[in-house]
């Protein structure tokens, strides 16, 4: 028994290495089969993070306030972000907003951490730097039009403290018209501080009305604590899962309450599961066509060998032994072919990840086993029909070359 | 002669021929039908963005250009600036008008309810109808451009009904706060006249909106004493995604040279829609939302990058398929073609024979495989985007000559082979 297992192999191997050039066109067919189904299949996985992450552009999907309507801390939003999976957090902005005074008009300032904003706000355009130290101002278009600012100017921005707000207010509505003469009651109880402008924001949205500091510039501003009116928030998740993330926070953490951006996270749901839909059918459409070419090839390749099959047969080989022989010799091509089409695959999805989103993927073991067993069987099922009907033949009729 | 033996290769071994022009036919059909995705892909993604709702928006150039210029007094209030209602048809005139998919004006007024709390009643199309002058007709308002909106009671204002202009829809923060419900009648007072608004829809728009009252364009301004008036209109417009050209253009269309203008002008770029906006709109100023407009550019990139990726490189995978097969086929025919030889046959002739045998096979699969094809895109737009793809006549010539190149290619090895066959060797065998 053992011998013949020993002889099978051999016959095997012998037929695949004598007919080298045959059977390099039937490997190359199972390769590129075998190339585009792992390919796809790992491109298809992998689209929806990587889209996601695309998606992310539109900024912020959740936005983080206090429960009880006061105010929040850093601490309370970093309590609140523990229960998100820290590879999903995209990035975390927090904004404390005060009304402050330029040329003695309101203005809105927001307090944040600049180093974040662009991974919450990805669509920021911003003439000139994001400012990066104390000291420095990032203003909104319309601010800067308002008051014919540039960057690299320098502006003064001031503030009301409470205690004096009252009388301010009723000083401000005298003194609109006659902007900068300001009386000597007023200057000595407001706080000011002069800022570089380093950027101009534009966005073309409501953002184009502030002016954007550092949380530590606002409170030196205002003398006030600094404590957070709101978090942006940005997740790496969509639908049902940002749903369950969102409800998470806001059961564990204490005083987070944490809220979808609906306009952002309703439309990325639908839209990304058309695109995800659209590559599933575009996958299937191509595997199945690229499936039924390697088995036409592989058909043709066992096709022309009848010839041996009918030699085999008039030896005194039976047609399961025929049947055997032929069918484990493609089918461990098949195997064969599974495995390189696996790492080309491998590749081939690294290449497109790559070039378009920039980013590398990982490779997934299953896919391995997958692919080789997917190979085999379509060649087996290739096989199949062209090994019977040549056993079925009169061997004396093939031998003679009709 | 040369007729009688193609015709009978095609029909002797028409089993083996067939089964070549059958994987022709499978490799032109992917290949149309990827060709034609790949081409539509970003059409239709950008269909699917507008769900994000305008990417463009029209405001007043602002007031306080005037006052400031020449000391105009008279509060903030009067002074504000408005854009006509009577313009708004003009926005589907513009050069890139097919472009625009959706557009609503608002006007947005404080008014007060009986229990003296003020709110903000804005005003706006729902699913406005218009007649277009060039004859097109489209329904068009919030309903569309507010797609992320949960309608959580009742319904949204039906614009073509009857009695809209007495409906109001409310937010749900606000709903809560009064304890309304739908088909309660809400009594609001503005700065002109005050109104009986039956509310038909509660919404809940995850934002600052589920604190406002929205009802119909006529009836805002009524209240509100702004008759004519709109204070933005929103527009949603399928755009080209920004490049060095459109954001040069976007910070002064001055500063292009004569070509580069007209080549901006007359492409889809957000900053072109909004310079023609601003020309037919008067006193206004026209910008591209950039949380929406620069997202999009970059989705429709990345979408159109991948499917191009996969299409490109399925199709390579299918050339090699079927340059393989060609290869496997030809190779098969050595003893045929060794008799051939035996017998006079000079090579020219062999070569001539191989190639017309497979391109008339490869025609026949090829066109099969087209028609297949373009099956095939179908179903991909129906299933995932509910609407056909369009079949561009690019595509044609290009799956002509990829089908005969790759046949051709597929030959080459084979004949080179088969050319060296020496007849004895191969009829002894």
């Amino acid at each position: 028994m053992q011998k013949k297992r020993k002889w099978f192999f051999r016959m095997a191997f012998a037929s695949l290495l004598r007919r080298k050039s045959r059977m390099l066109i039937a490997l190359l067919a199972i390769v590129v089969g075998a190339t585009i189904l792992s390919g796809l299949v790992t491109v298809y996985i992998d689209v929806p993070r990587q889209m996601g992450a695309e998606f992310r552009n539109y900024g912020a999907n959740v936005i983080f306030t206090s429960k009880d309507g006061t105010a929040l801390t850093i601490e309370e939003i970093n309590d609140g972000l523990s229960n998100v999976n820290s590879s999903q957090i995209v990035g975390m902005t927090p904004y404390r907003y005060e009304t402050v005074r330029i040329n003695q008009t309101p203005v809105t300032a927001a307090g944040t951490d600049m180093s974040s904003v662009l991974k919450t706000s990805p669509y920021w355009s911003v003439d000139g730097e994001i400012p990066d130290k104390d000291g420095e101002i990032l203003i909104g278009a319309t601010v800067a039009q308002n008051y014919n600012l540039q960057v690299e100017k320098s502006i003064s921005v001031t503030f009301t403290p409470e205690e004096v707000a009252e009388e301010a207010v009723a000083f401000d509505n005298g003194d609109e018209a006659a902007e900068g003469e300001t009386s000597t009651s007023d200057v000595v109880l407001d706080n000011y501080i002069d800022f570089k402008i380093t950027g101009i924001l534009n966005t073309g949205g409501a953002e184009e009305n502030y002016i954007y500091m550092s949380l530590e510039d606002l409170e030196e501003l205002t003398q006030i604590p600094t404590t957070i009116s709101l978090a942006e928030v940005s997740i790496s998740a969509s639908g049902s899962d940002l749903t369950a993330v969102v409800g998470s926070i806001n059961q564990n953490s204490e005083n987070v309450s944490a809220k979808v951006v609906k306009r952002v996270t309703a439309s990325e749901t639908t839209v990304l599961g058309k695109l995800q839909a659209l590559i599933l059918l575009v996958t299937i459409i191509v595997l199945a066509l690229t499936m039924i070419t390697v088995a036409t090839t592989m058909t043709a390749s066992v096709t022309e060998r009848r010839r041996e099959i009918g030699l085999k047969k008039a030896l005194g080989a039976l047609d399961g032994e025929i049947i055997k022989e032929f069918m484990g010799e493609q089918v461990l091509l098949g195997g064969f072919g599974g495995l390189i089409g696996t790492i080309l695959g491998f590749l081939f999805a690294q290449l497109i990840s790559v070039n378009v989103f920039s980013s590398s993927i990982v490779f997934r073991p299953v896919l391995l086993p997958l692919t080789i067993v997917i190979s085999m069987a379509v060649t087996a099922v290739a096989c199949l029909i062209p090994i019977r009907n040549a056993t079925e033949i009169e061997p004396a009729l093939v031998l003679k070359g009709e | 002669m040369f007729g009688r033996m193609i015709k009978g290769i095609l029909t002797r071994q028409w089993k083996k021929m067939l089964m070549i022009g059958l994987t022709i036919a499978l490799g032109a059909s992917l290949a149309t039908a990827m060709l034609s995705v790949m081409l539509d892909v970003g059409d239709k993604i950008n269909q699917e963005l507008k769900a994000y709702g305008a990417n463009i928006i029209v405001s007043p150039q602002e007031a306080s250009v005037i006052e400031d210029l020449y000391d105009v007094e008279g509060g903030d209030k009067a002074t504000k600036a408005y854009l006509r209602e009577d313009e708004l048809s003009k926005v589907k005139t513009i050069f890139w008008a097919f472009n625009i998919v959706d557009y609503s004006p608002f006007i947005s007024t404080s008014v007060k309810l009986d229990d003296g709390s003020e709110v903000k009643l804005t005003g706006s199309w729902f699913n406005h109808h218009l007649e277009l002058a060039t004859g097109e007709t489209l329904d068009s308002g919030i309903r569309n451009m507010r797609s992320w909106w949960d309608i959580e009671d009742g319904d949204w204002i039906d614009e073509q009904g009857s009695g809209a202009e007495g409906e109001c829809m409310v937010g749900t923060e606000l709903a809560k706060k009064l304890g309304i419900s739908v088909g309660d009648s809400l009594h609001v007072t503005g700065n002109a006249s005050a109104a009986d608004l039956t509310v038909k829809g509660i919404f809940d728009a995850g934002g600052d909106e589920d604190e406002y009252i929205f009802t119909t364009l006529d009836t805002a301004q009524a209240i509100g004493g702004l008759d004519g008036k709109v204070d933005t209109i929103e527009v949603s417009a399928l755009t080209t995604p920004d490049n060095e050209l459109s954001e040069k253009a976007a910070k002064d269309p001055g500063s292009l040279t004569i070509k580069q203008y007209e080549t901006w002008y007359c492409t889809a770029y957000a900053s072109a829609i909004c310079y023609q906006l601003t020309e037919v709109i008067t006193d206004s100023t026209a910008a591209p939302v950039r949380q929406v407009a620069s997202s999009e550019g970059a989705i429709l990139d990345k979408t159109e990058l991948l499917m191009g990726l996969i299409a490109v490189l399925s199709m390579v995978g299918s050339a090699l398929g079927i340059c393989n097969l060609v290869t496997a086929s030809v190779m098969d025919r050595s003893r045929e073609i060794g008799l051939m030889k035996a017998i006079g046959a000079q090579n020219s002739s062999i070569i001539l024979q191989v190639i017309t045998e497979i391109l008339i096979t490869a025609a026949i699969g090829g066109a099969a495989g087209f028609a297949a094809g373009i099956g095939f895109a179908q179903i991909i737009g129906q299933t995932v985007f509910g609407s056909s793809i369009a079949l561009r006549t690019m595509v044609i010539p290009i799956v002509i000559v990829a089908v005969l190149a790759i046949t051709l290619i597929g030959c080459i090895p084979a004949i080179r082979q088969l050319l060296k066959l020496s007849p004895t060797e191969v009829l002894h065998e």
